[in-house]
C-alpha cells in the first residue's frame, strides 16, 4: 500500500515538473509589449439641448410678420368691375365673403381698399369712380360684419394701372378694388 | 395832336365798349369772328452794332414775337417777300406810304443797342393810315429773358386792340419726367418747362387763380388725396380739403372762390369755398358722382358733370347749387366741362366708340362741334385767357402729351416731349 502511495506521488511529481518545464520554454520569447490603445480618453461629443418651439397658432405666425411680409403674400384678393360700373359682381361675392373670413380670422387687423380704373375715361370721373368701387367694396364687406373702423378707402383713378396694355384683356384687369394691410 | 385825342378817344371807346360787351358775354365772339384780321408788318430788327450778342438779341426777340403775332390770330403777319417792293426801312425817317402800299396797317419797329454791355431793346409800334406811333417801349433785358420781352411786346400790342394778353402767362401741368407726377409750368408755347413741386408723392389736377399767382391741387402726399393751394411765388402750401377724396379745384374767374369736388360727406358731391378754403358749403346733393366744376365768366354759375341718369352727362346749375339742368343729349360719356372765357361756348370731352375727342357747346345756338379728330384719347381741355386757343392732353403721339389748338380746330401743336405731360390748365 506504501509502495502504491510513493508510486503516485512520484508520477505527480513528474507529472508536475514536466508542465513547469514545458511553460519555462515556451516564455523564452518575450510577447512585445501591447499597444498603448488603452489608455487614450475618451472622445466626449460637445453638445447642449436644442430648445424646440412649440408649434405656433396661425394668429401666432401672423402676428410674427411685418405688414409688407403680409401684404407679399396677398391675403385678400382683388376684385374685378364692369366698364363705368361699380356695382359688386356676382364673381365677387365668393371673393369678399374669403376676404371677410379672413379679416375675421385676424380681428385686430386694418385694410385700405384701393379703387382703380381703367384708362378709357377722363381723369375727374375716373378718380370719382374709383372712390365708388373701394366705397362699394367696402359697404359689401361691412354688410359681411366687418366693422367700418377696420377700412379705409383711397382712389387711384386710373393712374395706377396693373396692366399696362390697351386692350380689353388689359381693361378689365385695371378695373379693380384691391387691398392692402395697414394695421394688424 | 388833334388826330392823336381823336385816336385815344376812339382807343378808349373801343376798350369801353369791349367790356361792356364781356359784360353781356354773348355777342363777343360773333364780332370778333366778323372782324378781319389786323395787318401787321415785322420788318427785321436794327441792331446798330455788330456785336454778336445784339444780333442774337435782335434774331431772338424778332423771332418769338413774330411766332407771338401769328398763333394770336388777331394780327396777320405782312409776308417778308412784301419787304423787297418797298424802299428798305430807316428809322428816322419812316415812309409810311410806302408801307400802306403793302396793305400795312401797323408797322412794328425794333432796335436793340447796347448800352455799357447790357441789350437795350426799343420797339415802336406805328398806326400806318395816320402815320403815328401809337405805343413805344424801351427794355433792358438779360440773354434770358429775350423770350419774355417779346411776349410782353405781344401782350401791349393786344391790350392796344382791346384784345386780352396772353403770352406772359403760364400753362400749369403734370409731368413724370423726374419719375413720379409732379406740378410744372410752361409759357403758352411750351418754353421755359419749370418743376413746381418736390416729392415722390402724386401731385395732379392743378388749376390756376385769375392772377395765376395760386394753384389748387390733389395731393397724396398725406397718404390721401387732398385738396392744397400752392403759392408758387411765396413758396406757400395751405391745405384747404383732406376729407374723403379731393379734386378738381377751380377758382372763380373773379379769384375770390373755390370751386372744388369731395367725398368729404361720403359721396363726390361739388362744393364752394373762399379762395383761401375757409367757409366750405356744399352745393350739389345727388347720390351720383358729381365732378368737375367750372366757373361761367360771370361766376354766376357752374358746369359740372353728373352720372345721375346713369352716364357722365354736361350739366349747369346756378353757383349756389340751385337750377340745374342737363345740357348734354346723345352721348353717353361727356365730362370736363370747361367754360369759354367769353361765355358762350363750353368745351368738353365725349367718348365714342373708345375715343375721347374735345367737342365744343354753342350755348346759344345749342350746336355741338367737334374739335379734335385724332382716334387716341383728347382730354382735360382749357381755354386761353382769350377764348381762341386751347390746351388738351392727347396720346394721340403714342405717350400722353400736352398740346395746343385753336377753337375753329386748326393750328394743332405739341408742347411737350419729356416724359408723360397731361391735365394741362392755362386759365378756369
Amino acid at each position: 500500500m506504501k509502495k502504491v502511495l510513493v508510486f503516485l506521488v512520484v508520477i505527480l511529481l513528474i507529472l508536475s515538473f514536466s508542465t513547469s518545464c514545458k511553460k519555462k520554454v515556451k516564455e523564452v520569447p518575450p510577447p512585445p509589449p501591447a499597444p498603448q490603445a488603452v489608455e487614450q480618453p475618451k472622445v466626449e461629443k460637445v453638445e447642449e439641448p436644442v430648445v424646440k418651439e412649440p408649434v405656433l397658432s396661425e394668429e401666432e405666425i401672423f402676428l410674427k410678420k411685418s405688414l409688407e411680409e403680409i401684404n407679399q403674400t396677398k391675403p385678400l384678393a382683388m376684385i374685378f368691375f364692369d366698364y363705368d360700373k361699380y356695382n359688386i359682381r356676382e364673381d365677387a361675392v365668393p371673393v369678399l365673403e374669403a376676404n371677410a373670413s379672413w379679416l375675421k380670422k385676424f380681428p385686430t387687423t386694418k385694410v385700405l381698399i384701393e379703387g382703380h380704373c381703367d384708362e378709357r375715361g377722363t381723369e375727374e370721373y375716373n378718380l370719382a369712380l374709383g372712390e365708388k368701387r373701394a366705397k362699394s367694396t367696402m359697404d359689401y364687406l361691412v354688410s359681411l360684419g366687418i366693422p367700418a373702423e377696420r377700412i379705409r378707402i383711397i382712389s387711384y383713378g386710373k393712374s395706377q394701372p396693373l396692366d399696362p396694355g390697351h386692350d380689353e384683356a388689359a381693361w378689365a384687369k385695371n378695373r379693380r378694388a384691391q387691398f392692402l394691410i395697414i394695421e394688424k | 395832336m388833334k388826330l392823336k385825342i381823336i385816336l385815344g378817344l376812339i382807343i378808349c371807346g373801343l376798350i369801353f365798349f369791349g367790356t361792356f360787351l364781356f359784360s353781356q358775354q354773348e355777342v363777343v365772339l360773333t364780332i370778333r369772328e366778323g372782324v378781319p384780321a389786323i395787318s401787321l408788318a415785322l420788318p427785321p430788327f436794327i441792331h446798330e452794332s455788330s456785336s454778336s450778342s445784339a444780333k442774337q438779341a435782335a434774331e431772338t426777340i424778332h423771332q418769338v414775337l413774330m411766332d407771338d403775332l401769328r398763333y394770336s390770330r388777331v394780327f396777320q403777319l405782312v409776308p417778308k417777300e412784301h419787304l423787297n417792293y418797298i424802299r428798305p426801312l430807316d428809322p428816322k425817317q419812316i415812309f409810311f406810304k410806302d408801307w400802306e402800299s403793302i396793305q400795312t396797317r401797323i408797322l412794328v419797329v425794333g432796335e436793340i443797342s447796347l448800352s455799357q454791355n447790357k441789350v437795350v431793346f426799343e420797339v415802336k409800334v406805328y398806326d400806318v393810315k395816320s402815320e403815328r406811333m401809337i405805343l413805344g417801349k424801351r427794355y433792358q433785358v438779360e440773354p434770358d429773358l429775350f423770350r419774355l420781352v417779346a411776349h410782353r411786346v405781344a401782350d401791349e400790342l393786344m391790350k392796344l386792340y382791346g384784345e386780352k394778353p396772353f403770352f406772359t402767362t403760364k400753362i400749369v401741368f403734370v409731368s413724370n419726367r423726374d419719375g413720379n407726377d409732379e406740378l410744372y409750368m410752361m409759357d403758352y408755347d411750351g418754353a421755359n418747362q419749370t418743376r413746381l413741386t418736390f416729392n415722390k408723392w402724386r401731385d395732379y389736377m392743378p388749376a390756376w387763380s385769375p392772377d395765376q399767382r395760386a394753384i389748387v391741387f390733389t395731393s397724396y402726399r398725406a397718404g390721401n388725396p387732398d385738396l392744397y393751394i400752392l403759392y408758387p411765388y411765396e413758396g406757400k402750401l395751405v391745405p384747404v380739403s383732406t376729407k374723403g377724396t379731393n379734386f378738381s379745384g377751380a377758382f372763380s374767374p373773379d379769384g375770390k372762390k373755390l370751386a372744388f369736388c369731395s367725398s368729404r360727406d361720403g359721396n363726390s358731391e361739388i362744393y364752394v369755398a373762399n379762395a383761401d378754403g375757409s367757409n366750405v358749403r356744399r352745393i350739389t346733393f345727388n347720390s351720383a358722382i358729381d365732378t368737375a366744376p367750372s366757373w361761367s365768366p360771370t361766376g354766376r354759375e357752374i358746369a359740372f358733370t353728373s352720372d345721375r341718369t346713369g352716364t357722365p352727362q354736361i350739366y349747369l346749375m346756378d353757383a349756389e347749387g340751385g337750377n340745374v339742368r342737363k345740357v348734354s343729349f346723345g352721348g353717353d360719356y361727356l365730362d370736363s366741362p370747361v367754360w369759354s372765357p367769353d361765355g358762350e361756348r363750353i368745351v368738353f370731352v365725349s367718348r365714342v366708340n373708345n375715343f375721347f375727342d374735345l367737342y365744343i357747346l354753342n350755348l346759344k345756338t345749342n350746336k355741338i362741334t367737334k374739335l379734335t379728330e385724332t382716334n387716341a384719347r383728347n382730354e382735360s381741355p382749357s381755354w386761353s385767357p382769350d377764348g381762341r386757343h386751347l390746351v388738351f392732353s392727347s396720346n394721340m403721339s403714342g405717350t400722353i402729351q400736352i398740346y395746343s389748338i385753336d377753337y375753329d380746330g386748326s393750328n394743332l401743336r405739341c408742347l411737350t416731349s419729356q416724359g408723360e405731360n397731361k391735365l394741362p390748365n392755362w386759365t378756369n
